[in-house]
């Protein structure tokens, strides 16, 4: 009864509902639409950031983050990664890696840029170069003067697959090494910066430039997509409990890029915030619009106060209708904006006009609106909850009217 | 004087309506001047930053050298070039400049590094390395054979002030240029990028060692007032000291900047649009009503002889009254917003890590200019004006004995 | 010329499904400085002929011209120029701008027809002087009775020197001893300035007063007799 009588009232003016329905609808699309593609932008990064050779989980010696020195290595790395192996989720995929500063030199050019080793099998859906687009050949297993270079840095060496190029570095001893290698392939990668940061080689190659046998600079865990989030904790300090005996330090992803976490929760709270804005401006109408409704039937309202309507049960018809109005529009905002976020999420957005910028801030060029339920919750909740404090304000007003009051106004 | 009086009593009918009205113009455009400031203030304090900080805002190269800095592609008279920058209107200061790779060893460690070439005294008035020292002292003219080297590289190389750095490198000419250097000063400029991997040594020194026979790699030179970049490159390439050189302004020597402030502002502008639509559904229940509701007296009105457009025009009064009274409100509340911020500056928390690897500072300053005061308030104008004038058009289609029978 | 010409004037008008025939091929010609009543039951078809008359609404058959000047491709904005320097209407509700005050309200349309503020104050607060508001100029319509608004109404139909006054049921909402008053007021004005009115009334002291008397019933003139 209650309901059907709230549904019928609020389409007495279709027109008005109508605008005001409208106003909801832009309102809650915006929201939930802008809250995905944020949330697909910031993926897109952290993505693009742990793709970046840093990986969910990483062990490494404790010094070696304030200085990345050969020095500070992990003697053994088989033993460690045997030790941490059964503490995975299944699907887990570990990789060893030499990380030292170098430099690389051909007759035309020098430049400083980090020295990779890599099992090159290994690295496949572990970090970016596992799947680059390679000109060339990818490093074989074995191969012990092959080197890969990024496009970027090729074209600033004015070098091709099939030159040489020199590596310089420091080795475990303290001596300077330089070796001469083979470019086997150029690769590309999503950030020009990377391309002209890292050269790989592989581990055994890197082992000799060191002149050390048996070591890694670092251990690097990739979850299971899956299991990304929910097992990344639990993994984590089980690591650390296997790797007591070791003198070693294990980070998770959050840990080695600890501003792009900070740029996530400003992220949130921007999003917050916008919901909010949004709310405020549709308030305004949603205010105006009961207060209208309220007014043309003043008359109506002194009436059934005469004929002994109590103003709480007023104050409840009127926030009644205005609920109506909210979930109305909140569910065919919520809807359409979900439909249409699928729609764009497969095919992505792209931000090739802005390549440089999207560079430059380590974003994807490609942005996969991401649909997170908490967002729809959220923005459904700021809208209908604060939808319903401002209709306080014409519920109160109704309830107030006098019948006299009432008779002499028409 | 009539139709004015008219529209403006009509607004204060159903003071309440109207007053909520205007509210939410007023939101809209208080929000429109202090993000806009807001945004064009961090732009203007990343540019600033990236500019005092390495790049300038414009740069005289070889041509090509910026796209493949080669140590041979080099400004070969440095001296006319800062002569004609000096002379060129709107110029503040230009400074000349060298850099290329080299290996840099302190006693136990050798890394890959960038060293510059400067002259302390016209670099401290273009960049602002100077004020970055953190330990000893910049670069002095009466004291050669020293370096400054970034913060995070003493660290790596394990050196310290006083200390020797033992640099190795290639020659203009293609020989082996090698030297010993005593540390001057430590800089941190917050950028690990250049923290890591730059040292600087004095012009003289480097011209020398590197047998540039006074040639530079760059003169680099910042401006009094950002907007006038183009017009000073525009001019600057006019002059024939220039002949044969390549002249960068800051856009083109960090693209990515450009281009991240581009998509800011992009993104900020669908932002706005979206809020200023719901703003427009928000209040046009107001118009539509103030056009409803009185139907009979549009009808009256038609019958004392008021043309039906006069009649629209009046309504659009009243709305454009009220849009009128909301933005400049708005505009107020939004100018002494920004003012206030404007001075004491938004702290943006987490986020100032991750800006400072950009050299950007922490805090933003929003900015208020003729730009961002207006510009938001009249975009909202001209959709409330539409917003209005839905509903007006309605009137010309009444018949005033139709109208006069409506409640 | 007659001030009002009207032949074979027909109006329909759809109420809901149904066809309801307001005035049925109705002719009517009024000479200048007439002073004529409308009369009849409502639903007659008095209001629709005043309102064809003033050029608010189309008539579906027929031909209305006033002063010479036929309603037949007419803009909506001509009929209005032709209403505001020639013809004045006085309504049963007073219809008065209710945010204008008594002389704004007279004022307005002196301003819509262009004449300077100083002459506008001067002709408005006269014409309110004729029709017995001295000193009422500044209240507004809320403030003042209905018989006081009627005047205004008058006032403000008189002021811009019409040829042609249409008041549909001017009496109608007003006590008698106030109507009979502002029939007065309407008398002098049509006797002073020679304007023609034609009012609709069911009132028979409106009715004594008129000088030609025309009966209405469903839709037809079915008498017309000068006194």
């Amino acid at each position: 009864m209650f309901a059907q009588l709230a549904w019928r009232n609020i389409w007495r003016n279709p027109r008005r509902t109508a605008i005001i329905l409208l106003a909801i609808f832009m309102g809650v699309f915006s929201m939930i639409f802008f809250a995905a593609f944020s949330r697909g932008m910031a993926n897109g990064m952290v993505n693009n950031a742990i793709d970046n050779l840093v990986g969910h989980i990483k062990i490494q010696h404790p010094d070696y983050r304030s200085d990345p020195d050969i020095s500070h290595r992990i003697d053994d790395p088989r033993s460690v990664m045997d030790e941490i192996r059964p503490e995975l989720p299944d699907g887990s995929k570990i990789v060893q890696r030499i990380r030292v500063e170098g430099v690389a030199a051909n007759a035309r050019e020098t430049a400083g840029i980090e020295i990779t080793g890599i099992e090159p099998s290994k690295e496949k859906g572990v970090s970016f170069i596992g799947d680059a687009p390679i000109e060339g050949e990818m490093l074989e297993e074995d191969d012990e003067h092959g080197i890969l270079l990024g496009a970027a840095l090729a074209d600033r060496f004015d070098t091709e697959v099939g030159k040489k190029l020199v590596l310089t570095t420091q080795r475990a001893d303290g001596e300077t090494q330089s070796r001469a290698f083979r470019i086997r392939g150029l690769y590309h990668a999503e950030i020009q910066a990377t391309e002209k940061a890292y050269v790989f080689i592989t581990l055994d190659a890197a082992r000799k430039l060191v002149g050390n046998k048996n070591c890694a600079t670092e251990i690097a865990v990739t979850l299971p997509e899956n299991k990304a989030d929910r097992a990344l904790e639990q993994t984590v300090s089980k690591c650390k409990e296997a790797l007591k005996p070791f003198n070693l330090s294990v980070y998770d992803w959050m840990e080695q890029i600890p501003a792009m976490k900070a740029y996530l929760a400003m992220f949130d709270m921007f999003l917050y915030i916008w919901f909010v804005v949004v709310f405020i401006a549709m308030g305004f109408g949603i205010v105006n619009t009961v207060l209208m409704a309220v007014f043309e039937r003043m008359r109506e309202f002194g009436l059934l106060k005469a004929i002994g309507m109590k103003p709480a049960w007023i104050i409840r018809m009127v926030l009644g209708e205005s609920l109506f109005l909210l979930i109305a529009g909140c569910a065919a905002g919520t809807l359409c904006s979900l439909a249409f976020t699928w729609y764009v999420a497969v095919t992505g957005i792209d931000l090739g006009s802005f390549a440089q910028g999207v560079k430059m801030w380590g974003m994807s060029r490609m942005i996969y609106p991401a649909i997170d339920i908490g967002d729809v919750i959220a923005a459904n909740a700021v809208v209908i909850v604060l939808g319903l404090i401002v209709s306080v304000y014409p519920a109160v007003k109704a309830a107030r009217f006098t019948p006299v009051e009432t008779m002499r106004q028409n | 004087m009539g139709d004015l009086k008219l529209a403006w009593r009509n607004i204060w009918r159903h003071t309440r309506r109207s007053i909520l009205t205007m509210m939410a113009i007023g939101f809209a455009s208080l929000l429109l001047v202090f993000m806009l400031s807001f945004q064009f203030g961090s732009y203007e304090g990343m540019i600033d930053a990236s500019v005092r900080l390495s790049t300038g805002h414009l740069q005289v190269q070889a041509q090509g050298y910026h796209d493949k800095p080669e140590m041979r592609k080099v400004v070969k008279n440095p001296r006319k070039v800062m002569d004609a920058l000096s002379r060129t209107p709107g110029v503040e200061a230009c400074t000349a400049r060298c850099q290329t790779f080299v290996l840099a060893s302190s006693e136990d460690r050798t890394r890959g590094v960038m060293i510059m070439g400067v002259d302390p005294e016209t670099e401290s008035r273009v960049l602002k390395t100077s004020s970055l020292i953190r330990q000893g002292e910049y670069l002095s003219s009466d004291d050669p054979n020293t370096v400054i080297i970034g913060a995070l590289l003493a660290e790596r190389l394990k050196i310290g002030l006083g200390e020797e750095l033992t640099i190795l490198g290639q020659a203009r000419d293609g020989s082996i240029a090698a030297t010993v250097m005593t540390v001057r000063g430590i800089f941190k400029s917050g950028i690990d990028e250049v923290d890591r991997s730059t040292v600087q040594m004095l012009l003289t020194d480097f011209d020398q060692l590197f047998g540039m026979d006074g040639a530079v790699h760059a003169v680099v030179a910042v401006v009094h007032k950002l907007t006038e970049v183009g017009e000073i490159k525009n001019t600057v390439m006019q002059d024939d000291a220039l002949k044969g050189l390549a002249v960068l302004d800051w856009m083109e020597l960090s693209p990515g900047l450009k281009q991240s402030i581009q998509m800011d502002l992009v993104s900020g502008i669908i932002m706005y649009v979206i809020l200023i639509i719901v703003v427009a559904f928000s209040i046009m229940n107001t118009f539509l009503m103030a056009v409803f509701e009185r139907t009979r007296e549009f009808g009256v009105m038609m019958a004392i002889g008021v043309k039906p457009l006069r009649l629209v025009k009046i309504i659009l009064m009243e709305s454009m009254f009220m849009t009128g009274l909301g933005l400049l409100f708005g505009m107020i509340l939004g100018a002494l917003l920004t003012q206030y911020f404007a001075g004491a500056g938004i702290s943006m928390g987490g986020a100032a890590d991750l800006m400072a690897q950009y050299g950007i500072s922490g805090r933003m300053y929003p900015r208020l200019s003729l730009i961002t005061l207006f510009s938001g308030p009249i975009l909202i104008g001209v959709v409330t004006f539409f917003t209005a004038l839905l509903p007006a058009l309605r009137i010309p289609r009444l018949k005033p004995a139709n109208a006069m029978k409506a409640v | 010329m007659n001030a009002v010409s009207a032949s074979n004037v027909s109006k329909i008008y759809m109420q809901g499904d149904v066809k309801v025939t307001a005035l049925n091929k109705v002719s009517l010609e009024v000479a200048p400085g007439e002073f004529v009543a409308l009369a009849g039951p409502s639903g007659s078809g008095k209001t629709t002929l005043l309102n064809l008359i003033g050029g608010l609404d189309e008539p579906d058959g027929g031909k209305i011209s006033v002063n010479g000047k036929d309603f037949a491709n007419m803009s909506s904005g001509d009929l209005a120029e032709l209403r505001l320097s020639q013809i004045g209407f006085v309504f049963q509700s007073y219809n008065l701008i209710p945010v204008f005050t008594a002389e704004e309200n007279v004022e307005y349309i002196l301003q819509l027809q262009g004449e300077g503020k100083a002459e506008r104050k001067k002709k408005a607060r006269a014409m309110l002087d004729d029709v017995g508001l001295e000193g009422k100029y500044d209240r507004k319509p809320a403030q003042l009775s209905g018989g006081q608004q009627q005047r205004v109404a008058v006032a403000r139909a008189l002021v811009s020197n019409p040829t042609l006054i249409l008041a549909d049921e001017p009496t109608a909402n007003l006590d008698s001893v106030t109507g009979e008053s502002l029939l007065r007021t309407m008398r002098e004005m049509n006797q002073k300035h020679g304007v023609t009115f034609i009012f609709s009334t069911h009132d028979s002291m409106v009715m004594n007063a008129a000088k030609r008397l025309v009966s209405m019933k469903d839709g037809a003139i079915v008498d017309d007799k000068v006194k």
